[in-house]
């Protein structure tokens, strides 16, 4: 424990906005992973277990093509539709033959793709660390505010990850689409009732969710090492925002990752041997305090 | 209704109450004494450490499945305990260097406190969030043995070997005797395990996976049943843990990671979770199949997910459960032919 | 004999039991009749713990059961059934009844013993002759037929000896003939067990025809109670309920 190195950091602006910064990167990145999450759950009752795969899957994809074209927004775009396309496979493919039936079958059906999905990598990419380097548009000067370092990557992070948030929230909220996947949460007998085609639904809802995995993969490729198997911290981690979000909620997924980001960027200073402890101790105290998470309805 | 049930629909009467037990033990018995035989006929040490892991995984996957296939607790963070048995001996025996069995004592001890405070958390959690946060309970019990360097070794495990000082004629540093002792401790837990899963207390188990709130309106205090057998079955899979630890002498991360969970659900799912022996049965194949795999090929994620898959969305049972099954078609025939 | 007063519970500012008072004498049986969201299901909700009321007492021979554990008010005596039979699919009606008889007996964590526990037999054995399950023992409870399956349910409750049983809507899903018959049964078990019997009913008559004591409920609050011949002439109720459901609920 080192609560000096805290408080230390606490008083002075610089490493407060450092340490904030980092924080929000963290946290952003957990959101879109979990806000895909916590949609699927939403619409069709699973937890997507191999969640984490596709996280992976944006790094890698992003990687590959930002070393092949050179283009950034590329990378980006191919980390997000690529993976997208695979949740649309896996969903059409595999979990949609699991739906109603026993937790057990669709956590071994998402097991049994983690384990696939990170050979499938290992086999294509190899076993080893490997690195996208941060794109020469964003090597410049970073910037400084209030005497702390802020790559600009950064800010482009959070910025597309905040407008992802944005897109996503609006467009559940106004669009038609939007109301029929909320419709499609709260009863699903009614929308296919409707006429409504529930099967792509659940398609696109999974398609949308892993494309959201995908552009966190995408947007952390640059600043974080890929290895296969690096999905799965990152699926647990989102597990909990979930938990204490709320499942099935948006705007607690947000909050929830902004909370676990902070908590860990801060976590790491006062202990750094409990970071990870730190945010399983707040997910316990957030279980028994407010079974249903933050955000989440009354007995879900 | 559950798809996945253990131990349905058996006829009764009182005086077989008793018979069972007498046919259990016995049963047990001959498996101890066709195991410790075993040496004789063959002297192939490969055959005899995989007896040894049988044990360790079978304990492990059958205190697991009297959580999935008895009690209904999908429990993704079993493997939790496995690794608990494994570093919590090691580290006894390393650093102080009691007897075995006062380690193994004190092991049961340290999984049981475990095993409560995180038990009493989750039980009261619906299905899916029981799964997940005993699964994150997990990933920080292997998180803390990976950060705490100084304590556990980190990513490089317990090593330097585990001390085995002889005790009460029993040296577990010989192969022979290691093999035998894992043995007895694999039929005496499943012996315990069989009598928790056939007595009044299994059968209030069953109660609650088929209906938790009708078990209730029995006068049946449920958390405080599914908190209970969430230790015991702590503790058969700390057994499991500590089995490896002798084994391998030493205790890795890779032991209390959540991938020993998975591959427990896995074996339930393979053996198939009707049969009290079923998870025993998946514990030998999944171990031959990994055997297999490993030496075929590097990439045996892609075959284990493969068969997981031809499991849970082509069969949708366990091995055992086809055989038990159609022992029930052949005697229901018979019936009525008779 | 069970004695309720002033029980209130509330969902979101809509009062689903609107301070009910109520004695239930011994060995009495009532009907507890109502237009469908009268609260019916509720009241028995907050009597046998499945609801923790907002406030109101509910004590059975003195003592207070308010705001307790499904599982302590069983234990003092208030069993159920279900609307929907509520049952252990996978046990056979024999073990069902075995092992719920063994919770009573409050061996339900014993380990050392196995199943089944030979004190346990003849309360076990009465509770399927009395409810005429004896001949179906070893089937499961899955592949039971409704009827049998919602017998099963009142034997769970009945085997628990309780001082007050609660039937929600016994005769749920039948019909014509098979409402009959079960509701014989549930006179028969009143007569024979006597017990307090309290159960909700739709089919006015049968409800006329064999409760002695009726109460009406209408949104959450107790509209008469009385005699069915008091019930008939009652204009409250003839006004809220029996002018217009009494039709409409003969077609039904």
């Amino acid at each position: 424990m080192d609560l000096d190195a805290l408080t230390g950091c606490l008083t002075t602006s610089a490493c407060l906005v450092t340490q904030t910064t980092s924080g929000l990167i963290i946290g952003m990145l957990l959101f879109l992973v979990a806000v895909g999450l916590t949609l699927i759950f939403g619409v069709l009752k699973v937890v997507n277990f191999s969640h984490g795969a596709f996280y992976m899957f944006g790094a890698y994809f992003a990687m590959t093509t930002y070393q092949l074209s050179g283009s950034f927004a590329l990378a980006m775009l191919a980390g997000a539709v690529g993976t997208a396309i695979i949740g649309l496979i896996f969903e059409r493919g595999f979990m949609s033959r699991v739906y109603g039936r026993d937790v057990l079958m669709q956590l071994l059906v998402c097991y049994a793709f983690v384990l696939i999905f990170d050979d499938v990598v290992r086999m294509v990419w190899g076993p080893e660390f490997k690195s996208m380097g941060m794109p020469s548009a964003f090597q410049v000067m970073p910037l400084f505010i209030a005497g702390g370092v802020v790559p600009p990557y950064y800010l482009l992070l959070i910025g597309v990850a905040l407008v992802a948030a944005l897109v996503l929230g609006l467009g559940l909220a106004r669009t038609r689409i939007g109301k029929v996947i909320r419709a499609a949460a709260h009863n699903p007998g009614m929308v296919s009732a409707l006429g409504i085609n529930t099967g792509l639904i659940y398609g696109g809802v999974f398609a949308l969710g892993g494309g959201l995995a995908g552009l966190a993969g995408a947007l952390a490729a640059p600043v974080r090492s890929l290895t296969p198997g690096m999905g799965f911290s990152v699926l647990i981690e989102s597990f909990i925002v979930t938990v204490i979000g709320g499942m099935g909620s948006i705007l607690g997924a947000l909050v929830g990752a902004l909370l676990i980001g902070l908590i860990r960027s801060f976590g790491s200073l006062g202990f750094p041997l409990f970071t990870e402890g730190l945010m399983y101790l707040f997910m316990v105290i957030v279980l028994v305090s407010r079974p249903s998470g933050l955000f989440g309805k009354e007995v879900a | 209704m559950s798809e996945l049930q253990a131990g349905q629909g058996a006829a009764l009467n009182i005086s077989d109450a008793k018979s069972t037990r007498y046919r259990d033990v016995i049963i047990a018995l001959i498996a101890f004494v066709v195991l410790a035989l075993l040496p004789m006929l063959t002297s192939s040490k490969f055959l005899l450490d995989f007896v040894i892991r049988c044990s360790a995984y079978g304990l492990f996957a059958t205190s697991l499945n009297l959580l999935v296939g008895y009690t209904g607790l999908t429990s993704f963070g079993h493997g939790m305990f496995f690794g608990l048995g494994a570093y919590g001996y090691g580290l006894i025996m390393q650093k102080t260097g009691v007897p075995i069995p006062v380690a193994f004592v004190a092991t049961l001890l340290i999984t049981f406190v475990f095993a409560t405070v995180i038990g009493a958390i989750c039980v009261r959690l619906k299905e899916i969030y029981f799964a997940f946060v005993t699964l994150a309970f997990q990933m920080l019990i292997h998180s803390t043995i990976l950060s705490w360097v100084s304590f556990t070794g980190g990513d490089q495990g317990l090593r330097g070997g585990i001390p085995r000082p002889p005790f009460l004629g029993i040296d577990l540093s010989n192969h022979l005797h290691l093999y035998i002792f894992s043995c007895a401790l694999l039929v005496i837990g499943l012996l315990l395990m069989r009598q928790i899963a056939q007595s009044p207390f299994g059968y209030t188990l069953r109660m609650i996976r088929d209906n938790a709130t009708r078990a209730s309106f029995v006068g049946i205090d449920v958390y405080r049943a599914k908190l209970t057998i969430f230790v015991l079955a702590a503790l058969f899979a700390s057994v499991g843990g500590m089995i490896m630890a002798l084994f391998v002498s030493g205790a890795y991360p890779e032991f209390a990671y959540w991938t020993i969970s998975g591959e427990g659900i896995f074996i339930n799912m393979l053996g198939g979770v009707t049969t009290f022996l079923g998870p025993m049965v998946g514990t030998v194949l999944l171990l031959i199949l990994n055997d297999t795999v490993t030496r075929l090929t590097e990439y045996h994620g892609i075959v284990l997910g493969i068969v997981i898959l031809f499991f849970a969305i082509g069969l949708r049972k366990g091995l055992m459960d086809f055989v038990f099954e159609w022992y029930a078609q052949r005697r229901d025939a018979a019936r009525e032919r008779g | 004999m069970l004695e309720i007063r002033d029980l209130a519970k509330s969902f979101g500012g809509v009062k689903a039991t609107d301070n009910v008072s109520l004695d239930f004498a011994d060995g009495s049986l009532t009907a507890v009749i109502g237009p469908n969201g009268a609260g019916k299901s509720t009241f028995f909700n907050l009597i046998t713990g499945a609801l923790r009321p907002d406030a109101g007492t509910i004590k059975l021979d003195g003592v207070d059961l308010a705001g307790r554990s499904p599982p302590e008010i069983v234990r003092h005596g208030i069993g159920r059934a279900f609307q929907v039979a509520s049952i252990f699919p996978s046990l056979t009606v024999e073990e069902t009844m075995l092992a719920a008889v063994g919770a009573d007996l409050r061996r339900a964590g014993v380990l050392h013993r196995r199943f089944p526990l030979g004190e346990t037999r003849d309360r076990a054995e009465q509770a399927m002759e009395l409810l005429g399950l004896a001949n179906k023992r070893r089937r499961t409870a899955a592949t039971l037929s409704h009827g049998d399956q919602k017998l099963l349910d009142i034997a769970l409750a009945l085997v628990l000896d309780p001082k007050v049983l609660l039937l929600d809507e016994p005769t749920a899903g039948m019909g014509t003939e098979e409402r009959w018959r079960m509701i014989d049964k549930v006179r028969e078990l009143w007569e024979r067990q006597k017990i307090t019997v309290v159960f909700i009913e739709h089919d006015m008559d049968i409800v006329f025809k064999i409760a002695p004591e009726i109460v009406v409920l209408c949104y959450g609050r107790i509209l008469a109670k009385g005699t069915p011949d008091a019930i008939r002439r009652n204009q409250d109720v003839i006004d809220a309920y029996l002018g217009t459901e009494h039709h409409a609920g003969a077609h039904a």
